[in-house]
């Protein structure tokens, strides 16, 4: 009786049982033993696009960062690709060559590649050289001797895309379930957080040392990656190793900026190429044929091309100028005391009409400001879903509550300064760098700071705030 | 064929004393067996709760022996009786009372002698008026547990560079740190164990510390590293999802080592930005 279940099962599937059968086991095989392959999804605004502009930006990302098993390192990016690159130094020959480091990420290892990234060699990747050993020199040993010697001054990369390969492992291993395949905070548990995980597709961080106007840099990321971000679900991962923590942080980097080439990908395309724009261009007289030319004629060929390496290069800039000493915030005085009056001072600042901190904040700092209940508009517009204030990502944000002294970008002074001097990106949280002088600005951390050990009660209202180098004293007499 | 059965039920305790004999050596045993400490624990106390698990580990393995060996005479005999031609008949032991007394009694009184016996090392590790003089009311630190990693809090300095002590609240001078617990070593330590959300579990198991972080409680757990060393701090109790994420480093320092610790900690948390003017010249 069940044999005849089945056989009927199976010739429903195909009419051939054997084929079924066949089929029934690869079916099995692929879900069940087999590993399901990672892929980079697509964001929002994908799907909007007419599927000729879809199959285009699909393209044109996987042609230049590849998928995520599959890493593409692409020179363009400012990023530590390679375990370590650089160009061939005095002296090359077929088993050997000494290299002038620029750049030295991760160890050079047995069973690594050899890639010449100039010279003649570039076109012979088809037969790799792979590293042997390192003699005590400190020159590359090859396995095999080279078909042709290298000249000296040609570009060389050790492990090429080494870097990446490692730090999506431990990316997979440590982040993904929280910050998904793509970076676009999606992985599995992610939606049980709030705040929501971070979703590095626009290049935006909040936390940063970096001026109002820049992007995060390395020094940032490192920070909130070794010490989590207090108060949330983003956790400390102190014990990673240097190696390990600067493959993580570079494959971050790398997520980021195909996220950016992809948003901004999806919003040039979407004005004239999305489904609605190509019905609306349709209604307004054009052609389906007129539109398709037009949109072949600009990707071959045509200043697509340009207007792709254009979007890049921007992107790029703003990666490099991140990293460079003028994007960093160093306050031009030294902190002060946190005297009773640098304290008042900084009360009255942050009381005052001028910087408004109240209107979020809340006069007792309890994150309870009007604002934080009012309603508010997103970026096209129209009215957010609830009450409150929003950031860049859609996520409902409430202005911190001060009282608490949980700082979620840190609690040193620079944390604090850097907060208020470059605002929290990505937030409604604005910049106070140069609306204020620096003075005042250490007055307002010194505030801040003293918050969490006001002592109030109901019905004080306003009442000067207890400074808080009193409490020092106390316990050190206590 | 009842000979091989029998053969087949003696190798499972044959098996099961092998496998404790060769345990160690392949770091089946305690943490860190196959370290250089090889297995011994690193802290006095630690010492003592091996003591416990050896001597119960020694009365088990005696019991064991030996109900082992009745077992495998219950078989043999009754192997022999059920022989063709065999004229032996069986013993007809139920309700015997001296048989009931005796494997009543004796169990009870090894139980007995194991509880009576473990109670200094239980006062020592759980009673505060049982712990050492110079670590009563002297948390060195608070150590709170949250999902998924330890937040950990010290005092900080008077002006006059003097370590304060540990304030049940959050004090301005407090010194911050994050899955990385560092202690004076070669000494009895106290720490306040906290947690912001569900239960966890401090465990240090190179030290046999392990003590749950229940809500709304305030624990103090006190330990003594032998010596200045790195040790693994984890979470022994599964508090969600992320249970695996909660592995920290305990640091055990020399004395000098940890208030200078505690002085760098100072120093970092107190950055302002500002290069020294010592630093740009
Ligand atoms: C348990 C989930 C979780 C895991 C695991 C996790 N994160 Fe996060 N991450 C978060 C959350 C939640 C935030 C957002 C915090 C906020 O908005 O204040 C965040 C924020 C970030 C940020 C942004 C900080 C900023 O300044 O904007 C970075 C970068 C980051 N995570 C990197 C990582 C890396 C790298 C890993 C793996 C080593 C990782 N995260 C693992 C939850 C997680
Ligand atoms: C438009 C509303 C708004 C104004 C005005 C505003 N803030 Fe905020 N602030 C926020 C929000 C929202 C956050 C939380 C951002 C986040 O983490 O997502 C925040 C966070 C903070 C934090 C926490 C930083 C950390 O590391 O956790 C501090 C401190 C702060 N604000 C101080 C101030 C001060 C001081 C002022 C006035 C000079 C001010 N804010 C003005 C909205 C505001
Ligand atoms: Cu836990």
């Amino acid at each position: 009786m069940i044999r005849s279940v089945f056989h009927r099962l199976l010739t429903a599937v195909s009419g051939r049982p054997a084929a079924a059968l066949a089929a029934l086991v690869l079916c099995g095989a692929a879900q069940g033993c087999g590993r399901q392959e990672a892929q980079f999804t697509h964001r929002a605004g994908f799907e909007n696009l007419m599927p000729e502009a879809q199959s285009y930006v699909h393209e044109a990302l996987e042609q230049h960062f590849g998928t995520p098993t599959q890493v593409v390192a692409w020179e363009q990016l400012p990023i530590k690709l390679h375990a370590a690159a650089g160009a061939v130094g005095a002296a090359p020959d077929a088993r050997s060559i000494a290299v002038n480091y620029s750049q030295q990420n991760l160890p050079i290892e047995p069973g690594l590649q050899t890639a010449w990234l100039s010279g003649p060699l570039l076109q012979s990747q088809g037969d790799p050289a792979w590293v042997e050993a390192v003699d005590v020199a400190g020159r590359i040993m090859f396995e095999q001797p080279l078909a042709s010697v290298p000249a000296e001054g040609d570009r060389v990369a050790i492990g090429p895309g080494e870097v990446l390969r490692y730090g999506r492992v431990l990316y997979a291993e440590h982040c993904q379930h929280c910050h998904g395949v793509s970076g676009d905070a999606q992985g599995p548990t992610a939606s049980y957080l709030n705040p929501r995980p971070r979703d590095f597709r626009r290049g935006i961080f909040k936390f940063t040392t970096t001026t109002a106007s820049n992007r995060a840099s390395r020094a940032d990321l490192a920070r909130v990656i070794e010490n989590g971000v207090p108060g949330t679900y983003m956790p400390s991962f102190k014990l990673l190793s240097d190696a390990e923590s600067m493959a993580i942080i570079e494959y971050v980097l790398f997520l980021s900026m195909r996220g950016e080439v992809e948003y901004q990908l999806v919003t040039q395309l979407g004005n004239d190429y999305s489904n609605q724009a190509v019905k609306d261009r349709i209604d307004g007289g054009e052609t389906r044929k007129g539109i398709l030319d037009e949109f072949t004629g600009m990707v071959n060929g045509g200043d697509m091309q340009e207007q792709f390496n254009e979007t890049v290069e921007s992107i790029v800039t703003r990666w490099v100028e991140a990293n460079e000493p003028e994007a960093i915030i160093v306050p031009g005085a030294k902190r002060p005391p946190a005297t009773p009056e640098s304290i008042a001072r900084g009360r009255m600042l942050y009381l005052s009409q001028d910087l408004n901190c109240v209107a979020c904040h809340g006069e007792a700092a309890l994150g309870d400001g009007p604002q934080s209940y009012s309603i508010t508009k997103n970026a096209a517009g129209e009215d957010n879903p609830t009450p409150g204030l929003y950031d860049e990502w859609g996520n409902l944000v409430k202005p911190r509550n001060l009282t608490q002294g949980i700082y979620r970008g840190g609690r040193r002074p620079i944390d604090l300064f850097a907060r208020l001097h470059g605002g929290i990106k990505g937030t409604p949280m604005p910049a106070f760098g140069g609306k204020k002088t620096d003075e005042e600005l250490w007055d307002l951390v010194n505030y801040i700071l003293s918050v969490p050990f006001e002592v109030r009660h109901p019905g004080d209202g306003l009442k000067e705030a207890r400074p808080v180098v009193e409490d020092v004293e106390q316990v050190a007499t206590r | 064929m009842k000979k091989f059965w029998i053969a087949l039920f003696m190798l499972v305790p044959i098996l099961a004393l092998w496998s404790c004999y060769v345990a160690p050596e392949r770091g089946w045993w305690f943490p860190g067996t196959t370290g250089p400490y090889g297995g011994e624990a690193a802290s006095p106390m630690g010492r003592r709760i091996d003591d416990l698990f050896y001597m119960i580990l020694a009365i088990t393995t005696v019991t064991f022996i030996g109900t082992q060996l009745a077992l495998g005479y219950v078989l043999w005999t009754g192997a022999r009786r059920g022989d063709a031609g065999s004229g032996e008949k069986a013993w007809f032991s139920h309700g015997s009372h001296n048989l009931e007394v005796i494997w009543s009694i004796v169990p009870a009184g090894i139980l007995l002698f194991i509880a009576l016996y473990q109670m200094d090392v239980v006062a020592a590790i759980r009673f505060k008026s049982e712990f050492p003089e110079q670590v009563q009311n002297r948390p060195l630190a608070e150590v709170t547990a949250r999902q998924f990693e330890w937040r950990i809090r010290y005092p900080g300095f008077d002006a006059n560079g003097n370590l304060l002590p540990l304030m049940a609240d959050p004090q301005p001078t407090d010194l911050y740190a994050v899955n990385d617990l560092r202690l004076p070593a070669a000494q009895p330590v106290m720490i306040n164990l906290r947690t912001d959300d569900v239960q966890h579990a401090f465990f240090l198991p190179e030290l046999r510390v392990k003590q749950d972080a229940v809500p709304g409680l305030t624990i103090p757990v006190w330990f003594e590293a032998d010596r200045a060393d790195e040790f693994t701090l984890l979470c022994a109790e599964l508090c969600g999802w992320g249970h695996y994420k909660m592995r920290a480093r305990f640091v055990a320092l020399r004395e000098p080592d940890f208030l200078q610790y505690l002085r760098d900690l100072q120093a970092q948390q107190d950055y302002d930005g500002v290069p020294d003017a010592a630093d740009e010249e």
